[in-house]
């Protein structure tokens, strides 16, 4: 299918990219586009420019800082993240996540910040970094600023970047000594979307779980759970102490039902997506 | 707004292209009517089927979701790069012959180029990598089973057993594969 009538623009310095993207009404940010070519297909969207960034190297690193905070520019494919050493090693869920999505085609286009940016509620990408407290660096014309992850989802499809603002990084704080990363999804078939999901932080100090973060997915927003992390800290890393406290997890979750799945049914599969997320995090921990 | 055209320099199947394409062109789009390379077949036109999957700087990619400009500099192979025009099939085509694993075909050059991806990647993978490799690829005729073998018999990987083509009559095998030499792997499992 021919795509509508558009500009094409492959900026050469990211500072060209955030003046492009800002001196055009109607630019988008071109990555991967394994979602963007087929919502112009379709058109959803009609931009008339298309700034592709995929190239920037300043959008293609991955940088570990003196404390530990892993940058990862938002241009990496999700084959470059799965296949990088340092991910692999600091944040072994994560890389494996990333290893799992889709295909093999689209794990070698798809990017870290289309993930991100899209804010599709079924994308593996949110929850989890809500649940590592993840900070996402924002380009805009008038320079970075910092947001975290929690604070970037506003609805479906809507995120807090401005127009003309850009991602260019996603900053995962270190993992600290007795933390550990859950990450569960219920999922129809293999490596596809999902109908839940759930992520978890926990730190696990003498067999008792000592800070929990548990987000789920698939809702309007990556939501945290904070009645239920409330009911895991100061109680014990088993099994049954954690089932118990998964009873309080779907507050202020509202996933919509649709042709895959009801809402209730998503919210109850929520509950035992982040049961079993908890449980695999004090594994990891 | 009107279109951007630009030019692009692309190697396809070790040939230097230089082209002037559209902003909106898709690479698809580029490969079959640009070059001509019909082989790339354009199936659900939404990333969902893998028929146009291609190789591009060693990864295979669906080329309906790519701009044919995104793919400026870049190598790109197709399924006509495989085997010669009327020569021997290679290897892994070979396999897909002896395994009936193809009906209607016009899934088949983007389930060989993923295959190949994935041969490339790794050496000896077994069925679950197999399918878990070709899941970008949807094949509504065979359920599967006769193409995984075919990849793991190329692969090297399939059991003794299970590495019998040997009963396909000359007449059902394609010209090409009932012609040429079986590779001696094959050779040394018929019966």
């Amino acid at each position: 299918m021919l795509l509508p009538e558009l500009e094409y623009a492959r900026p050469d310095t990211l500072q060209e990219a955030v003046e492009a993207l800002a001196g055009t009404r109607n630019a988008r940010v071109l990555a991967g586009g394994q979602t963007l070519l087929n919502a112009l297909k379709l058109r959803i969207v009609h931009p008339d420019l298309l700034v592709d960034v995929s190239r920037l190297e300043e959008l293609r690193q991955i940088v570990e800082d003196e404390d530990g905070t892993l940058r990862l520019g938002a241009a990496l494919t999700y084959d470059e993240l799965a296949g990088d050493a340092l991910v692999r090693a600091r944040h072994p869920v994560t890389a494996a996540m990333t290893s799992r999505i889709v295909d093999r085609q689209v794990r070698a286009r798809g990017t870290l910040g289309g993930n991100v940016c899209l804010g599709d509620p079924t994308s593996n990408f949110p929850p989890l970094l809500v649940a590592l407290d993840a900070r996402l660096v924002l380009r805009g014309p008038a320079g970075s600023r910092e947001l975290p992850a929690e604070r970037f989802y506003l609805a479906p499809y809507l995120t807090a970047l401005e127009p003309g603002e850009l991602l260019t990084e996603v900053l995962l704080p270190p993992l600290a000594a007795g933390e550990g990363v859950g990450y569960e999804s219920l999922q129809v078939g293999t490596d596809s979307w999902a109908l839940a999901r759930a992520s978890a932080l926990v730190r696990v100090q003498e067999g008792r779980i000592a800070a929990a973060r548990v987000v789920l997915g698939c809702g309007p927003v990556p939501t945290r759970q904070p009645a239920m992390e409330a009911a895991l800290v100061g109680g014990p890393a088993t099994r049954e102490a954690i089932a118990e406290a998964a009873r309080l997890a779907g507050e202020a979750f509202a996933p919509q039902a649709d042709v895959h799945a009801t809402a209730e049914y998503r919210i109850a599969m929520a509950r035992v997506m982040a049961r079993r997320a908890v449980i695999a995090a004090t594994k990891e921990a | 707004m009107p279109d951007s055209a630009h030019p692009i320099e692309v190697v396809v199947n070790g040939e230097r292209h230089e082209s002037v394409v559209l902003g909106r062109q898709l690479l698809v789009h580029y490969l079959r009517e640009t070059l001509g390379l019909k082989g790339t077949h354009i199936g659900c036109d939404s990333g969902n089927c893998g028929a146009c999957t291609v190789i591009v700087d060693g990864k295979a990619v669906k080329s309906c979701m790519q701009l044919a400009a995104q793919a400026d500099g870049r190598e790109i192979e197709t399924v006509e790069s495989l085997s010669e025009p009327l020569g021997p099939p290679n290897r892994l085509q070979a396999a897909f012959t002896r395994h009936h694993a193809l009906q209607c075909g016009y899934c088949t050059p983007g389930m060989l180029m993923s295959a190949t991806a994935l041969l490339r990647e790794q050496e000896a993978p077994g069925e679950e990598q197999i399918r878990r490799g070709l899941k970008g690829n949807i094949c509504r005729c065979t359920g599967y089973v006769n193409i995984v073998r075919a990849v793991q018999d190329a692969a090297g990987t399939l059991a003794q057993g299970a590495r019998i083509p040997g009963e396909n009559s000359p007449r059902e095998s394609s010209p090409r594969g009932a012609d040429s030499p079986a590779p001696s792997r094959a050779a040394g499992a018929e019966r």
